[in-house]
């Protein structure tokens, strides 16, 4: 150490200069006729105190509090060093209680705090809509960028149709740029021969990256220029999967790529802390607003929604003109807005559904997956907080034991003069040693931690991760700050307590003295006691939080989705995107369907437009027929394939299952309406006529519809369902009349989940599925997941393009949907125990400590006859009553705390009393275990040696 | 115990510093001879202790007053020796006019017609 080497220099020094200063003195004394031993004694008397004269000159130097600190340090690692148990289980326990918060801080960090990775953040907005009614459009569309407002009176989001995004964008001198976007979409991508998909796809204005000011970390990013219908369609790769998909080769750029079958050349690599403008919403390529349509990707009611005012698709992101405050942006947008909307032949919104626009910071407005994750992750947080004052709490505990035993060492710098700051320094000193060492092997654990979190949230799934935590600076700062805050949490109450140290006695006597034991017992005691009580209380909380967790876990694991889990494979087909027509997609799924029926062991094959629980949800409002015109009904829609609710074994209850015809009536009608929607899209493009003849949907039959027990006892509470009619999807939005004759109910079956075991069941119709993409279900009789490579190689027979996604058994798709309550149940059991093992040392150590002070009190009651049976209550009730007092403060705080879990709780409510008994079950438990090793050996004390042992 | 140099270093301060930079003004010295010096200069009425010198010494080197150098003396010790530096010989300068004024104010005051000499 180079300091260490500069200060023993100068001390050198000093002592070299003050010898000489002694020596010229005696010589000097000696000359004039001293002896030399008059002449040495008269030197020393009249120079004074040699050490003081170093003290107050080294003070000058400035170096006084280093000279402590190393000084400090040198006697803190001598006095650990003379006592390796206490510091190890010290550092071990503050290493657990750090290195947690360093690992939930670390989620936080990556999910909540990490900033939009943009030029200069607080100058972009956001626009979103807020109205009393559902805006009166074709659709409103969205991929989770921000908060989707569904309160009583009140709707709101953030996307808007592209002509309003054009409107705006024309507007002068309130934006400097204005940016629109969709996505990400997952989007069929072959090169070179080989298929795979891109999971995420966004959809970009040609301005998107120069307003957001992200940079290219190769080639060159979107510009004006692309996003035209007449540029070449162009894509530009995030960095990380330019780094998986591509191997991170600068020879993408320029390269061809097929997306849903069109040529596609990659120009750029965007730099790689930008992969999405929306939090944990992670993507994997940008492509040109322009190249959608070309995509096919959307065939549905969407395919003209680049000049349809009623497709509400767009987020749109604007960066504000320097010096343009932001409400006076967002009153020039609202005016633009309110007319839009008000105004026209049939109103969007009517006027007093109050529609306004607001604009708000990206960093507010775009939310992605924050507002999701927050709630659980505070709740972490909350947990490890109160695993770290455990912690705290326990080594305190270790602390006043060992401040004890401390008393003399202490008394004797008191009796050398040291002062009580300086003491006080010392034992400080001491402790932040303890709490930094704990910080550092706490950021090992807390790595070790985020790799397990990562791991197990990609476990058996292959989508981009959602978040990726990791140790950066940030982290790294908040441990150092929560190390040096425990540090001194820790250890100002024992050092406080190490001043308080009577001299005269503390000198006299040695530890354990009689005389001392009595005054020790009122005094010390208190503390100490305290300490355990405290940590038993605060595992309660962690406890029982944990528990509810738990059971939350539990009950959706045990939750009846009514169909049967079990031997069910799903695997996603999309072959519209390689440009299968409708009827052909229908005659490959027929095919495909006979061949995976004919596999041994395959018990039934049917599919869906999406899989059961794979968390994709259609819904709908329909017109009940008697009601109001205005007056909508809702339900949940699935289209599905033949055989669907045996393949599930989703019970029926009257009626039928649909029939062949029952596909080739919803086929014909399907083609009905695309020809429709095909005039309709004619009309609103500029410059193209509309065709003369239109098919008339309303000569059509009915469509067939299976309704479930939720929709028959809603809308047909008098029964007799079979038969009945219900309007279609919404009514005309022309003549605001029923599309006629709507659906007809043949059958209704039991209540099944759709989209999320935590979703109570909804009114749900069932109807004929026509192409599109679907995700097949297998029902198997043994293990369904040996069944993957057949299914692989059966679909790339049928159609070697087609990529096949997405391949789960049911039971994986439930533990993916239940993946973050799976997290935080583990998680914060894995906490609620660290946190009663921390409780159980501390009162361990605390039990056996009182053994070993009482061992002469204990010697003496067994002399007087005491039987084991006495001293090993003795012992116990001591643990017991803390416990208990523990035990009911701890339950008291968790009744309080446990509120903040509510949101995440699932059949069980925060102050559930079965969680509440069995944590304290536990608790008592093992806490009476830990009282229990001292006691025993309480029971050992041999009177003799206990009396002797003075 | 530290408290009473503390004391007398602080009433001393600004005279010391003036005794000791006049001292190594007629040459460089060691901390004994400064002290040595300063006592025989003042008629043995000014006796500066170790406890005092030191600590001024180490101070005027950390303020680049005096410089000190090692010098190896007849017995063959290693001795610290300081000198006035440049900007030591200004800083005396300055508190010489400064304890003149001083001196001669105080002296006014008492007693216009009677002059002191202690110097």
């Amino acid at each position: 150490m180079r300091l260490s080497w500069l200060w023993r220099k100068r001390e050198k020094e000093l002592e070299k200069e003050i010898q000489h200063h002694l020596r010229m003195a005696e010589e000097e004394r000696e000359e004039r006729g001293a002896s030399s031993h008059e002449a040495r004694a008269g030197a020393r008397r009249e120079f004074g105190n040699v050490g003081l004269v170093k003290e107050v000159t080294r003070d000058t130097w400035g170096w006084r509090w280093l000279e402590n600190l190393y000084e400090d340090l040198r006697y803190g690692f001598r006095a650990l060093g003379k006592n390796k148990g206490f510091a190890a289980i010290a550092i071990l326990t503050l290493a657990l209680g750090i290195g947690a918060n360093t690992a939930i801080f670390s989620l936080i960090d990556a999910v909540l705090l990490r900033a939009i990775p943009v030029r200069d953040a607080s100058q972009l907005v956001v626009a979103q809509w807020r109205a009393h009614k559902e805006p009166n459009n074709h659709n409103t569309m969205g991929y989770g960028d921000c908060e989707d407002v569904h309160e009583n009176s009140l709707r709101g989001y953030c996307s808007f149709s592209e002509p309003f995004y054009k409107e705006i964008r024309a507007q002068e001198g309130v934006f400097s740029s204005l940016a629109a976007f969709a996505g990400g979409d997952r989007l069929d991508l072959s090169e070179n021969g080989a298929a795979s998909t891109v999971e995420g796809a966004e959809y970009v204005s040609g301005n998107y990256f120069e307003t957001l000011g992200v940079q290219p970390a190769l080639g060159r990013l979107i510009t004006s220029g692309d996003d035209s219908p007449t540029a070449t369609a162009v894509a530009v790769l995030s960095y990380n999967y330019w780094r998986s998909r591509f191997g991170g080769a600068p020879s993408v750029v320029g390269k061809n790529i097929l997306l849903n079958k069109i040529p596609f050349t990659i120009i750029g690599v965007a730099e790689p802390r930008f992969d999405s403008l929306s939090p944990g919403n992670a993507l994997q390529m940008w492509i040109p607003l322009s190249a959608l349509p070309q995509l096919n990707q959307l065939n549905q009611p969407w395919d003209n929604r680049e000049v349809d005012p009623l497709s509400w698709w767009l987020v749109l992101v604007g960066r504000l003109q320097p010096g343009t405050p932001r409400a006076q942006a967002q009153a020039a947008v609202s005016t633009i807005f309110h007319n839009a909307m008000t105004s026209g032949a049939k109103p969007i919104f009517k006027t007093e559904d109050d529609p306004a626009i607001t604009l708000t910071p990206v960093e507010q407005g775009l939310t992605g997956n924050r507002t999701e994750s927050s709630t659980p992750l505070y709740v972490l947080m909350l947990a490890v907080g109160i695993v770290l004052l455990i912690a705290c709490a326990n080594v305190a505990g270790l602390m006043l034991a060992r401040a004890t035993s401390r008393q003399k060492e202490m008394a004797v710098r008191f009796a050398l003069g040291a002062s009580r700051g300086r003491i006080l320094r010392q034992l400080l000193t001491e402790s932040l040693m303890l709490s930094l060492a704990g910080g550092a092997l706490g950021i090992l654990f807390a790595s070790w931690c985020d790799v397990s979190i990562v791991t197990f949230l990609n476990s058996g799934d292959n989508g981009s991760p959602l978040f990726s935590p990791s140790i950066d600076s940030r982290v790294l700062f908040f441990t150092a700050v929560v190390s040096i805050l425990t540090g001194v949490l820790f250890g100002l109450a024992p050092a406080l307590r190490g001043l308080r140290v009577d001299l005269t006695p503390a000198l006299k006597e040695g530890a354990g003295s009689s005389s001392q034991t009595v005054r020790a017992r009122k005094v010390r005691m208190n503390p100490g006691n305290s300490l355990v009580v405290a940590q038993v209380a605060l595992s309660i909380v962690v406890l029982a939080g944990a528990g509810l967790l738990v059971r939350t876990l539990q009950n959706l694991k045990n939750l009846d989705p009514g169909f049967d889990t079990r031997n069910i494979l799903t695997f996603s087909l999309n072959p519209t995107l390689i440009g299968y027509k409708s009827a052909d997609t229908d005659n490959m799924y027929g095919e495909l369907r006979s061949r995976l029926s004919a596999i041994p062991g395959v018990v039934s094959v049917s599919y869906s437009w999406t899989a059961l629980l794979g968390g994709g949800r259609w819904s709908t409002s329909f017109h009940l027929h008697g009601n109001r015109k205005e007056e909508e009904s809702n339900s949940d829609v699935l289209p599905v394939g033949p055989d669907f609710f045996q393949t599930m074994r989703i019970p029926l209850l009257a009626g039928r299952e649909f029939s062949a015809l029952d596909f080739a009536t919803a086929q014909t009608i399907a083609a009905a309406e695309a020809a429709e929607r095909a005039a309709a899209a004619a009309k609103l493009k500029p410059g193209v006529k509309p065709a003369a003849s239109q098919a008339q949907t309303a000569d059509l039959p009915a469509r067939p519809a299976i309704v479930n027990q939720a929709f028959a006892r809603k809308y047909f509470p008098k029964g007799n369902v079979i038969g009945q009619r219900f309007g279609k999807e919404a009514a005309n939005p022309e003549t605001g009349e029923d599309k006629n004759p709507g659906w007809e109910i043949v059958g209704v079956v039991a209540d099944a989940r759709y989209d999320k075991l935590r979703r109570e069941v909804k009114p749900t119709t069932y109807v004929p599925n026509c192409g599109g993409s679907v995700a097949f279900a297998l029902r198997t009789q043994t293990d369904p997941e040996k069944f993957v490579p057949r299914i692989r190689a059966m679909v790339s027979q049928l159609d070697s393009n087609l990529p096949v996604y997405n391949i789960r058994t049911e039971s994986q798709q439930i533990d993916r949907q239940i993946l973050k309550e799976r997290l935080i149940a583990r998680l914060s059991g894995f906490f609620g125990m660290l946190a009663l093992l921390l409780a159980c040392i501390g009162l361990y150590g605390l039990i056996s400590y009182e053994v070993a002070r009482r061992t002469r009190e204990i010697g003496i009651r067994t002399a007087l006859g005491a039987g084991k049976r006495e001293v090993l209550r003795l012992v116990l009730s001591q643990g017991m009553r803390l416990t208990l007092v523990g035990t009911v403060v701890g339950l008291g705080l968790a009744l309080g705390l446990t509120q903040y879990t509510k949101n995440l709780l699932f059949g069980v409510k925060a102050a559930d009393p079965v969680t509440y008994v069995a944590v304290t079950l536990l608790l008592v438990g093992v806490t009476l275990a830990a009282s229990y090793v001292p006691a025993r050996r309480a029971t050992r004390v041999d009177p003799v040696v206990a009396l002797r042992h003075e | 115990m530290s408290e009473r140099y503390k004391n007398r270093v602080e009433l001393l301060q600004g005279t010391l510093d003036l005794l000791i930079l006049q001292t190594l003004m007629w040459g460089p010295q060691h901390g004994y001879g400064v002290s040595q010096a300063i006592r025989a200069n003042s008629g043995d009425l000014l006796q500066v202790d170790a406890g005092s010198l030191y600590p001024a010494l180490h101070r005027l080197e950390k303020q680049k007053w005096i410089g000190a150098d090692w010098k190896i003396s007849e017995n063959n010790q290693e001795v610290k020796v300081y000198r006035l530096t440049a900007a030591g010989r200004k800083q005396l300068m300055k508190e010489r006019s400064r304890w003149e004024q001083i001196s001669d104010a105080i002296g006014g005051v008492l007693n216009p017609a009677k002059k002191e000499s202690a110097s």
